[in-house]
């Protein structure tokens, strides 16, 4: 999806559909499945860990009288629909949706925010993978007790490129706000794709029940 | 000891590049325009880039390093000392050799760019690799830190050494010239004859040849003689 508000709308509402139900998850992953076309794109290697941190959660809740597996159901498609939203950043997008939802003061400001903390997610993929060759370079075995310092690292990167980053826009005379004109180009797909995911989530809010009329 | 490059080609967009030849056992300098696709051959030759055709091989190398143009990237440790360790090398020993004793807990990443680059390169240099590529090792080095470097590396002898840069002003001594242009890798030969046919050659060696002085190497004590000569 090309245009970010079609693409943050259909994720907020896709989120909130595999939220509310089992049925509204499944909706929501045939969405992914039939829109995005990114099953074959998916990097295991960043997926694994987070499911695998949710299926510990789902087998807590399980133990403790819960319902795990629709748990664990529903947040792997959430996490689906964030990776493809993340996937599909391209720099500058939320300053124009900020502008075009909030206008230009703290519409920008949460827009230029946004955009940002998107970078940083992206620089950090891009430290993280050095810190790994360097670590291949050096012949350190990749272990837990390498996770400490590589985070340590990539914290203090972040911290020190967003001080840095700080110290430009003070110098360049940024105090709040700014003028900036959102431009946006739905192509039709993109609208169809936005609709359907309207619908996932109006079909997840109606009971089953309403559709068919059981008699006894 | 050798590596071989066998038309290899890598392109990304319009841009491109291509490189055939063999690196001998020796001190080889790479020199070529910033965008020529330095950093990109130095990564192809370290294993940590495939290129888009064509083949590398690699004979009889069984340890290589290459040390990137930014030493940030090579930081593994959150201190000073953990990441002297992390190289398995002393740290008391190597901070002392870079004037960095007392800062054993000093994160790395909080040193001047100049600072963790000469950290950094008195780690590479701290052991010996059959093949160790440098990518822009003179970057963010003052004068006095570029000719310290020059000698340590004038002293390797062992090995493939592979030099990418576009300094201007200080070299170690070395045994071929390589550079880049139009798209490829041009061997250029072993020195002294190397130099008339260097299109990257620095002002005053380029003068030196003009006036019929070619100097034996690099170093500034072979351009001081080639200067001196009558």
């Amino acid at each position: 999806m090309q245009d970010i508000r079609l693409r943050t709308g259909a994720a907020i509402l896709l989120s909130l559909a595999a939220f509310m139900s089992l049925a509204g998850a499944a909706l929501a992953l045939a969405w992914w499945l039939i829109f995005t076309g990114r099953f074959a794109r998916i990097k295991i290697r960043m997926l694994l860990p987070v499911a695998g941190m949710l299926a510990f959660f789902s087998i807590v809740l399980a133990l403790t009288g819960g319902d795990g597996l629709s748990y664990f159901f529903r947040m792997m498609v959430i996490l689906l629909i964030g990776f493809w939203m993340f996937a599909g950043h391209k720099s500058g997008e939320y300053l124009h949706l900020g502008v075009w939802l909030l206008g230009d003061r703290i519409g920008f400001e949460l827009g230029m925010l946004a955009d940002m903390g998107m970078q940083t997610m992206h620089l950090l993929t891009r430290d993280s993978g050095q810190i790994r060759v360097a670590e291949q370079l050096k012949g350190m075995n990749a272990g837990w007790r390498n996770l400490a310092p590589a985070g340590f690292i990539l914290v203090s990167g972040a911290l020190s490129r967003a001080e840095s980053t700080a110290e430009i826009m003070a110098a360049r005379g940024y105090r709040d706000g700014g003028s900036f004109c959102p431009v946006f180009v739905p192509p039709v797909k993109d609208m169809l794709a936005g609709a359907a995911a309207l619908c996932v989530l109006a079909i997840s809010f109606i009971p089953v029940s309403e559709f068919f009329i059981l008699y006894c | 000891m050798r590596i071989v490059l066998d038309d290899v080609r890598i392109s990304r967009e319009e841009w491109s590049l291509s490189a055939r030849g063999i690196f001998t056992e020796g001190t080889h300098l790479v020199s070529g325009d910033i965008g020529s696709g330095k950093t990109t051959l130095s990564l192809m030759l370290a294993g940590l880039l495939k290129p888009s055709s064509g083949t590398i091989g690699r004979e009889e190398i069984v340890s290589r390093m290459i040390s990137f143009q930014f030493p940030e990237h090579h930081v593994t440790g959150s201190t000073l000392r953990e990441e002297c360790a992390s190289w398995g090398i002393d740290p008391d020993t190597v901070l002392a050799s870079v004037n960095l004793t007392g800062k054993e807990d000093f994160p790395p990443l909080k040193l001047s760019r100049g600072e963790l680059k000469r950290l950094h390169l008195a780690c590479v240099m701290a052991k010996q690799y059959d093949l160790l590529i440098l990518d822009e090792p003179f970057s963010s080095l003052d004068c006095r830190e570029k000719e310290r470097i020059c000698n340590d590396l004038s002293l390797c002898t062992q090995g493939i050494t592979i030099i990418f840069t576009h300094e201007q002003m200080q070299f170690p001594r070395v045994d071929f010239i390589w550079e880049i242009t139009g798209g490829s890798l041009c061997s250029r030969g072993r020195l002294p004859d190397a130099l008339p046919a260097w299109e990257h050659a620095p002002a005053v060696i380029k003068k030196l040849i003009r006036r019929g002085n070619l100097p034996e190497n690099l170093t500034q004590k072979d351009l001081m003689e080639a200067a001196c000569r009558t």
